[in-house]
C-alpha cells in the first residue's frame, strides 16, 4: 500500500528528526507507563485479594460473624443439629509466619465442606469426602490424615514449593507469638493454583490452637440459593444477639473498600505525570507543526485545505499516540512488576494482608492505559492542529507572527486559567466530601495554575533582562529574551517543569505536614517506657500476669484492637485500660478533659477518631450505635480524640465498658510505665526471659516503637516518591525536547554568533543560561502552586480520602531544594543542546535558507 | 592567500571547489568576487574569515597565518578582526538593533560607555538611530542589512567580508545599501571583500575577480 505524498512530507520530517521523535514518544511512553503501572499494580493487588477472598469463601453466599472473640463453636452444631440447616460450614481464619512469609491459615471442617469449597472436598456424597489429593492417594486417608495427624496441612504445589516443603515434610510456623509444627500431608488438584497461594487449610481444631482460638470460630459459611428466603429467615431466627448474618460478598466489599480512598489516591498520582506528559506531547507536536510552518505554508499556498492540514497533524499525532502508548504498555507492565510490592506492601500495612508476586495484566488497565495515551495525544496536538490550519500560507512564513500571536494570546490563556481556578474553588466549596470532586478540583487549579504560568513568566523576564544584562551582558540578556520569545517553544517547558516541581512541592509540604502530625501524635501517645505485643494475636494471659509483677513496672496498660462488623462495613474498636498516664498521651480534639474521662472510664461513653468522626458526620454528645454481646446497643461520644493509627477511623472504649458489653478477655498489647530507679533495658530482658518457651514476644522501647511507626509511615509514602519523580523525569524531558527544537530553529543564529567570534564555550554557556532561567522561572512559578497544593491535599484530599486532620507546616528546606531541583532538572536537560549548540558550525550561517 | 585548495566528498568522489588559488589582497582594497552560484564564492570567504580550513595552502590576514591557528585561535581571530555582512541579515531576533550592535564590542571587551557611544555612533551612521530599543523582527529588509553593517563595523574589523550583501533586497534599497557600505568601509580605510554574482555590486569594488572551475580569474584591477 502507497502512502500519500502529503503524508510522506509529513512522516518524512519526523524520521529526519529522530531526537524529536524519540523525546515525543518516550514523553507519550511515560505518562502511559506510569497511568498502566499504577492501575496493573492496584488491580493485581485488588484481584489477588479478591481471588484469595473467592478461595476461603468457596460458595458461601453469606456469613454469621461474631464480636472480637469470634462465634463461639457450639452455635454450629446447634444451628446443624437444633434448628437442622445443613449448608453451612465453619470457619477459622488468621494469619500464621513462616520465616519472612505471611501466610493464610484456615480452619475447616472437612465434613460439611464439600457444598463450599472444591478444592478441598471432591465427591459428590459423604463417603468419597477429600480431595485435594496427590494422584493415587486415597482420599479417605487424606481425611483420616486430616484429622488425627497433629498439624496437618494442605496447601497449593506452588505454596508447597514456595516454603520448600514436599508432601510428607514438617515445617514450624508462627502464630501467636508461639511456635508450631505443621505437616504437608497433600496439596490441592491443579487449576485453581493462583487463588490459593498462600492458604493454608487444617483441620478446625488445629487452627483454634495455633490461633488461640479454642472454642471459637472466626465466621460460619452459609450457602443459601437465591430465592431460598425463608432459610435465611429461619437462620436469623436461630441467632443470639451477639451475632450477626451478613453476606459474603458484602464483608469482601467492605474489606476491599477501606483501601479505595488508597487506591484512588495513586490513580491521581499517576494522572499527574499523565498531565506533565500532555505538556510535553503538546510540545513535541506543538514544534514539529511550528518547525514545518514553512512546508505547511508551501502546501496551503499549493491548494491544501484547513481540513486537510488540520487532519495531517492529527493524523500524524495519533500515529505517535499509537506508537508511544504501545511502548508505554510494555514498559507499564514492567514498572508495574516494580509498584506491585510497593502497593502491596502498603496496602498490607494499612488494610488487609494481600500476597500478591506478579501483576495480572487486566484488559480494562490495557485499554485504559492506550485511550489514556492516544486521547492525549490527540488533545495535544489539536491545538497546533487548529493553529496550523489557521495560518493563511503567507503568514505560515513568517515566524514573528507565531510568536506575536503567542503573546496577543497570553492574556485570553491566562484569564481561561484563573477560570479554571475559580472553577476548583467552586467544586471545592460545593462538594461536601466526595473524594473524585476533590481531585477533579485539584486538577483544575494545576491546570489553572499552569495557564498563568506562560504571562507570569513573561512578565518577570521583563524585569529579570535588565538586570541579568547588567552582570551578564548581551549573553545575558540574549539567554532570557531567547525564551521569552521564543514562548510558543519554551511555555510549554517551563509550565511541564513548574508542574511536576509544584507536585513535589506540594507531596513534600503534605508528606512532611503529615509526618510531622504523626510524630507529634506519637511523642505524646506513646506514654509507655517499654511496649510488648503479639503480632496478629493476644497476649497470653497468665504470662501478662507475670510480666506486670517484673520489678521496676509501677503501672500498665492495656491495649485490645479488634474489628466489628456490621451491614455498612468494618468498624475498629480499640479497648484500652489506661495508665494513669495514659490520659495525657490522648489528645482530644475538643471539651474539658475533666468532665470526658470520668465519663469514659465510669459511665460507658466511647471516644471516637477524627477520622471517624469525619466519615460518619458525628460529634461529641451524638450516640454510636455498636454491635455487642447483648445486642445493639447506643454509646454516648464524650469526644473526638487525635489517632493516626487507623485509616478508616476508631472508637476508643474503656477496657470496663469492654469487658461488660464483649466476652472477650485478650490483650494485643501492653504498655508498662517504670519507676524511676528502673533500667528499661533491664526490664525488657526480664520479659523477655520470662516469655521463652511460653510466648514470642515483641517487646520495644518506647523509642523504637516510635521509630517503626515512622518506618511504616516512610514505606507508605515510597511510591509517591516514586511517581513524583517520573513526573519530574517527563519534565526534564520536555525541557530537552524544547531545547533541541529551539537550537534547530536558531541554528543559524547560533551560527552566526559562532561567526561573529564567540567561542564553543559562550554558546554552549548561552544555552545553559536560557535553561537555567527556564528552570528558575520552572522552580519560582512551582513554589506557589506546590503549597496551593499541599493545602488542597491536607485540607481536602487527605481529609476527603481518610478523615485525618492535620497542621500544614511549611519548611524553607523543601521549598529551597525545590527551586535547586527545577534548575538542576533544567541545567541537566540542557546539557545536551548545550554541547550541540556549541559545536554550531560558523559556516552554516553563510548558506542561504 | 597562496595556492589554496580546498575539496568536498560527496558519494565517496572528491569535488574540487578551489584549486591553487592565490590573491593578495592590501589594506584599503575593495573586492568582489563573482561567480555563478556554486562556484566557490562561500566557501573562500569561509576560508578567509577562518570559519573553514584549507585542504592546502595558507590563508594570512593582517599578518597572521590563519592556517597555523587552532579552532579557538581562529574564533578570537574573527571575533577581533572581521566583520560580516550576510545575505539573509543574520541579525539576533532576541537583541534589540542596540544591543545587535553592541554584541561584537561586548565580545571584544570593550568597557561599556565606550561601547555605548560607538553603538549610537554606528546606528547615526547607518540613521537608524530612532530605531534603536527595535526588535529585527519589525524592521524592513534594508533596516536589517544597515543594523548588520554597523554590526560588521563596530569593532573596526582589519577584513569586512560581505556575502551577497544586497540579495534579499529591491534594487533601490540595494543601491542605498550599497552606497552605504562603500561609504562607510572607504571613510574607515578598511578592506572589503564582496562575494556576488551581481555587476552592480561588483563595479562598487576597485578589484573584481570571478571563479570559475576554481580558479580565480582577474576581471578587472
Amino acid at each position: 500500500m502507497s502512502v500519500p505524498v502529503l503524508y510522506r512530507a509529513s512522516f518524512g520530517y519526523l524520521l529526519r528528526h529522530p531526537w524529536q521523535l524519540a523525546l515525543a514518544l518516550l514523553g507519550i511512553c511515560i505518562g502511559v507507563a506510569v497511568i498502566v503501572a499504577v492501575d496493573l499494580a492496584n488491580e493485581s493487588s485488588r484481584r489477588a485479594f479478591l481471588l484469595s477472598m473467592d478461595a476461603i469463601n468457596g460458595e458461601a453466599t453469606h456469613q454469621v460473624t461474631g464480636g472480637p472473640s469470634g462465634v463461639d463453636e457450639t452455635l454450629y452444631a446447634k444451628l446443624r443439629t437444633e434448628h437442622g440447616i445443613r449448608n453451612i460450614a465453619p470457619v477459622i481464619s488468621g494469619y500464621v509466619r513462616h520465616q519472612e512469609s505471611t501466610l493464610q491459615v484456615m480452619g475447616v471442617d472437612v465434613f460439611a465442606e464439600r457444598e463450599f469449597r472444591n478444592y478441598v472436598i471432591a465427591g459428590n456424597d459423604e463417603q468419597s469426602v477429600v480431595v485435594a489429593g496427590d494422584e493415587g492417594e486415597s482420599a479417605l486417608n487424606i481425611v483420616s490424615a486430616l484429622l488425627t495427624t497433629p498439624g496437618a496441612l494442605l496447601a497449593s504445589p506452588d505454596t508447597a514449593r514456595q516454603l520448600g516443603i514436599d508432601t510428607g515434610d514438617r515445617i514450624f510456623l508462627s502464630a501467636n507469638g508461639k511456635q508450631h509444627e505443621g505437616v504437608l500431608i497433600a496439596t490441592f488438584p491443579p487449576g485453581q493454583q493462583r487463588q490459593l497461594d498462600n492458604l493454608l487449610v487444617t483441620d478446625i481444631a488445629t487452627a483454634q490452637q495455633w490461633l488461640g482460638m479454642q472454642g471459637k470460630l472466626t465466621h460460619i459459611d452459609v450457602r443459601v440459593n437465591d430465592d431460598d428466603d425463608a432459610i435465611l429467615e429461619r437462620l436469623q431466627d436461630a441467632l443470639p444477639q451477639d451475632v450477626q448474618l451478613l453476606t459474603a460478598a458484602g464483608r469482601t466489599s467492605a474489606t476491599l473498600g477501606m483501601s479505595k480512598a488508597f487506591m484512588t489516591n495513586l490513580t491521581a498520582m499517576s494522572l499527574l505525570a499523565l498531565l506533565v506528559g500532555v505538556f510535553l506531547i503538546y510540545n513535541s507536536v506543538a514544534f514539529a507543526v511550528l518547525q514545518r510552518r514553512k512546508l505547511i505554508g508551501v502546501l496551503r499556498a499549493l491548494g491544501l485545505t484547513r481540513a486537510q492540514t488540520f487532519s495531517l497533524i492529527l493524523v500524524e499525532a495519533f500515529v505517535l499516540g499509537v506508537s508511544g502508548a504501545l511502548i508505554g504498555l510494555l514498559a507499564g507492565v514492567w514498572l508495574g512488576e516494580q509498584l506491585l510490592h510497593l502497593v502491596a506492601r502498603s496496602i498490607s500495612d494499612h488494610y488487609f494482608v494481600v500476597n500478591v508476586t506478579a501483576v495480572s495484566l487486566a484488559p480494562g488497565s490495557v485499554i485504559k492505559g492506550l485511550l489514556a495515551g492516544m486521547g492525549a495525544t490527540l488533545f495535544a496536538a489539536a491545538v497546533p492542529a487548529c493553529e496550523a490550519s489557521a495560518y493563511s500560507p503567507r503568514l505560515a512564513m513568517m515566524r514573528s507572527v507565531l510568536e506575536r500571536r503567542t503573546g496577543e494570546a497570553l492574556p485570553l490563556v491566562a484569564a481561561v486559567g484563573l477560570s479554571a481556578a475559580f472553577l476548583a474553588m467552586f467544586v471545592l466549596a460545593l462538594s461536601g466530601d466526595n473524594l473524585v470532586a476533590g481531585l477533579v478540583a485539584l486538577f483544575l487549579l494545576i491546570l489553572g495554575f499552569a495557564l498563568l504560568v506562560p504571562i507570569a513568566a513573561r512578565i518577570a523576564s521583563a524585569w529579570l533582562a535588565p538586570a541579568v544584562g547588567r552582570f551578564l551582558g548581551s549573553t545575558g540578556r540574549m539567554a532570557i529574551s531567547g525564551v521569552i520569545a521564543s514562548l510558543s517553544r519554551t511555555g510549554v517547558a517551563i509550565v511541564a517543569l513548574a508542574v511536576a516541581v509544584s507536585a513535589t512541592v506540594g507531596v513534600s509540604v503534605m508528606v512532611d505536614s503529615f509526618r510531622g502530625s504523626v510524630s507529634d501524635w506519637l511523642a505524646s501517645t506513646l506514654q509507655s517506657d517499654v511496649y510488648v505485643s503479639v503480632p496478629r494475636g493476644s497476649i497470653d494471659p497468665q504470662l501478662l500476669d507475670d510480666i506486670v509483677q517484673i520489678q521496676g513496672i509501677e503501672h500498665h496498660s492495656t491495649v485490645r484492637r479488634s474489628w466489628l462488623e456490621t451491614e455498612r462495613g468494618r468498624v475498629r474498636l480499640i479497648a484500652v485500660d489506661m495508665a494513669p498516664g495514659s490520659y495525657a498521651g490522648t489528645t482530644l480534639r475538643q471539651g474539658d478533659p475533666a468532665d470526658i474521662w470520668p465519663a469514659f472510664d465510669n459511665a460507658g461513653a466511647v471516644l471516637v477518631s477524627d477520622a471517624y468522626a469525619y466519615r460518619n458526620d458525628v460529634e461529641p454528645g451524638d450516640t454510636v450505635t455498636i454491635s455487642t454481646g447483648n445486642g445493639d446497643r447506643a454509646f454516648h461520644i464524650a469526644a473526638v480524640y487525635e489517632n493516626y493509627d487507623s485509616n478508616d477511623g476508631a472508637i476508643l472504649m474503656s477496657r470496663r465498658t469492654y469487658d461488660i458489653f464483649f466476652d472477650d478477655p485478650r490483650v494485643d498489647s501492653l504498655g508498662l510505665y517504670l519507676s524511676d530507679a528502673a533500667i528499661a533495658e533491664r526490664v525488657m530482658g526480664d520479659i523477655r526471659s520470662i516469655s521463652t518457651g511460653r510466648q514470642s514476644l515483641l517487646v520495644n522501647s518506647n523509642a523504637r516503637i516510635r521509630e517503626m511507626s515512622l518506618d511504616i509511615f516512610d514505606r507508605t509514602f515510597v511510591i509517591t516518591d516514586v511517581l513524583y519523580w517520573l513526573a519530574v523525569g517527563v519534565a526534564v524531558i520536555g525541557i530537552l525536547g524544547a531545547m533541541l527544537a529551539l537550537q534547530l530553529e536558531r541554528a543559524r543564529e547560533l551560527a552566526t554568533l559562532r561567526a561573529l567570534g564567540m567561542t564553543p564555550t559562550q554558546v554552549g554557556s548561552l544555552v545553559m543560561l536560557q535553561t537555567a532561567f527556564i528552570g528558575l522561572l520552572s522552580g519560582i512559578a512551582a513554589l506557589p502552586l506546590g503549597i496551593i497544593m499541599a493545602w488542597v491535599l491536607i485540607a481536602v484530599i487527605n481529609r476527603r480520602s481518610f478523615g485525618w486532620q492535620m497542621d500544614m507546616t511549611v519548611d524553607p528546606a523543601v521549598l529551597l531544594s525545590s527551586l535547586a531541583l527545577a534548575l538542576a532538572a533544567a541545567l541537566l536537560a540542557g546539557l545536551y543542546p548545550a554541547w550541540r549548540a556549541a559545536k554550531a558550525r560558523p559556516a552554516l550561517a553563510m548558506r542561504e535558507e | 592567500m597562496t595556492n589554496l585548495c580546498r575539496s568536498y566528498v560527496e558519494g565517496g568522489r572528491k569535488h574540487p571547489v578551489l584549486e591553487y588559488l592565490n590573491l593578495d589582497v592590501r589594506k584599503g582594497d575593495t573586492v568582489a568576487l563573482r561567480g555563478r552560484s556554486g562556484s566557490g564564492k562561500s566557501t573562500l570567504l569561509n576560508l578567509i574569515s577562518g570559519i573553514d580550513v584549507p585542504d592546502k595552502g595558507e590563508v594570512h590576514v593582517a599578518g597572521l597565518n590563519l592556517t597555523k591557528m587552532s579552532e579557538h585561535e581562529r574564533t578570537l581571530f574573527r571575533r577581533r578582526h572581521i566583520g560580516f555582512v550576510y545575505q539573509a541579515f543574520n541579525l539576533v531576533s532576541t537583541l534589540t538593533v542596540a544591543d545587535n550592535v553592541r554584541l561584537v564590542l561586548e565580545l571584544n571587551g570593550v568597557a561599556e560607555k565606550q561601547a555605548a557611544g560607538r553603538v549610537a555612533e554606528l546606528l547615526k551612521a547607518v540613521r537608524l538611530d530612532n530605531r534603536t530599543d527595535s526588535f529585527p523582527d519589525v524592521l524592513s529588509g534594508g533596516e536589517q542589512q544597515r543594523v548588520a553593517i554597523a554590526r560588521a563595523l563596530a569593532h573596526g574589523p582589519a577584513l569586512l567580508l560581505a556575502d551577497e550583501p544586497t540579495g534579499n533586497l529591491d534594487d533601490h534599497t540595494a543601491t542605498a545599501v550599497l552606497e552605504l557600505l562603500d561609504r562607510l568601509v572607504r571613510s574607515t580605510g578598511g578592506t572589503m571583500i564582496i562575494a556576488t554574482h551581481s555587476a552592480k555590486v561588483a563595479s562598487y569594488c576597485s578589484r573584481v575577480f570571478e571563479l570559475r572551475n576554481g580558479n580565480l580569474l582577474p576581471v578587472s584591477q
